[in-house]
């Protein structure tokens, strides 16, 4: 809303609009929570609660997302046993502030998704569930984790995709708190999920997402969140195992896509100089490594830090001018590991590195 | 021992130490295993030490300076070290960064480690446990 400019806050009492488009909601959301709650004034105070969070986060919510957003927060609310006595502590802050308070529906939020993710884990396998969270958690890397079970890397790797995938999916369903309404949608949603395009022509995909309402709401979150899962992974660098954490994420990342063994050491070396270059002279920073398939493919790997800067990078990335002598930087050594590579320095605002490897033909 | 059996291990045979790496080591980690190794050589009057590399899973610039540097505190002491097990895409990326393993010597596991240790260590001493 234009009108209000650049001072709007986020008082949304001064919103009319908002508010109007919320009211609309307000015989659905009867509908709702009529269905669940037999209490009349109960079911009542429900409404008023869920219209209220709704009314609270309307700027927040993206442009049509305000009704399923609604349906959520009422279910929710049920789910959670919301209680009488809860409502008279937030009706009394509100009677000071009508903005309702921000702590507490953070606080809901973050328990909405624990539960959402509890049950999204009890979807998986113990094996699955063992081999994502000794993966994710603690950090064991692919090539362990195959050891262990007698697998490849590249299996694992596979195994771990698909797993995410299907606990993404499970995640949202558990967040909306009811099954889909046909059996197709699930393998739909799982083949969005992975960003399988095979699978996705498979299942049909692309038609139950235009007569599923339900796959169509949830298939953008699926898409969005499935690619920044699949070909990137961000490193946020601030010590000295932040350099290994960089330089596995790399190599698992550029293991998807089929690099050699010898070029996948390539790469995590060259990643691994950077890494330390970052907390060795900027104390932090972080390493995006991205998949790219234009021009060809290969791995990008971005270092950046907002540290002292390099006074003269011509002198730093000379050959000779080696790690263990001089200025002691790993550009050098990087440079001549990756196929592309180039500094932007500029002192007392930051270093970003960006460096490339195509992978080879055959 | 100060770095848990998990990371590293270092065992002692006649005089021989048998130093080996069983993951990644972060920097932090990769200097205490250097402190703990010349210490023990110290300790023990190790005449030969063999540094299993093969878990590693690279070799950079400060990885590398590392096992320089404690074959050349090792030697100080009188001790002969021989690194085995460095990857064949690991030592392919050693050298394409400009680093090596310098005029330290590398075998291809612990048994030529210990034919070249033997060959080079004087048999008296090698044998005085
Ligand atoms: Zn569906």
């Amino acid at each position: 809303m234009p009108k209000f400019g650049a001072h709007r806050t986020s008082d949304v009492s001064d919103a009319p609009e908002e508010r109007s488009e919320v009211a609309a909601l307000m015989p659905m959301v009867r509908r709702i929570v009529g269905a669940r709650v037999s209490d009349r004034a109960a079911a009542d105070d429900l409404v008023q609660e869920t219209l209220v969070r709704v009314l609270a986060a309307a700027d927040r919510v993206q442009p049509g997302m305000l009704e399923p957003y609604a349906i959520r927060t009422a279910r929710n609310l049920i789910a959670s046993g919301w209680k009488e006595q809860d409502r008279h502590k937030r009706n009394q802050h509100r009677l000071v502030d009508l903005r309702p308070p921000a702590a507490p529906d953070e606080e809901m939020l973050q328990r909405e998704e624990h539960d959402a993710i509890a049950q999204a884990l009890a979807h998986l396998s113990d094996q699955e569930r063992q081999t994502l969270l000794a993966h994710e958690v603690s950090g064991q890397d692919t090539r362990s984790l195959a050891l262990e079970q007698g697998s490849t890397a590249g299996a694992v790797a596979a195994e771990l995709n698909r797993t995410r995938a299907r606990l993404r999916v499970e995640y949202l369903l558990a967040l909306e708190g009811t099954e889909p309404p046909t059996d197709r949608c699930r393998p739909v949603l799982r083949a969005l999920s992975s960003g399988d395009r095979r699978r996705q022509r498979e299942v049909g995909a692309d038609l139950h997402v235009l007569e599923c309402a339900m796959c169509a709401r949830l298939s953008e979150p699926l898409i969005r969140r499935g690619q920044q899962r699949e070909d990137e992974v961000r490193i946020r660098i601030t010590a000295d195992g932040d350099i290994v954490l960089a330089r596995q994420g790399a190599r698992e990342l550029a293991d998807r896509i089929g690099f050699s063994r010898t070029d996948l050491t390539v790469i995590a070396t060259a990643v691994s100089e950077l890494a330390r270059n970052i907390v060795r002279f900027a104390g932090e920073g972080e390493i995006f490594v991205e998949l790219i398939e234009m021009p060809r493919c290969g791995v990008r790997v971005v270092a950046r830090d907002a540290g002292p800067g390099i006074a003269d990078v011509e002198q730093a990335l000379a050959d000779g001018f080696s790690t263990y002598h001089g200025l002691g930087l790993g550009l050098p050594g990087a440079r001549r590991l990756m196929d592309e590579f180039t500094v932007d320095s500029e002192m007392g605002r930051g270093t970003t590195v960006t460096m490339t490897k195509w992978r080879q033909k055959g | 021992m100060s770095i848990g059996p998990a990371l590293v291990s270092i065992l002692r045979q006649g005089s021989y130490l048998i130093a080996s790496i069983h993951t990644a080591l972060d920097d932090s980690q990769m200097i205490r295993f250097q402190e703990d190794l010349i210490e023990q050589i110290g300790q023990h009057r190790s005449r030969g030490v063999i540094i299993d590399v093969a878990a590693l899973d690279v070799l950079d610039s400060f990885g590398s300076r590392t096992l320089r540097n404690i074959a050349e505190m090792a030697r100080l002491r009188g001790a002969l070290t021989v690194i085995v097990g460095i990857q064949p895409e690991v030592a392919f990326a050693m050298v394409e960064l400009g680093m090596g393993t310098g005029s330290v010597f590398t075998a291809l596991d612990l048994e030529e480690g210990l034919a070249y240790l033997s060959s080079r260590v004087s048999s008296s001493s090698a044998l005085s446990t």
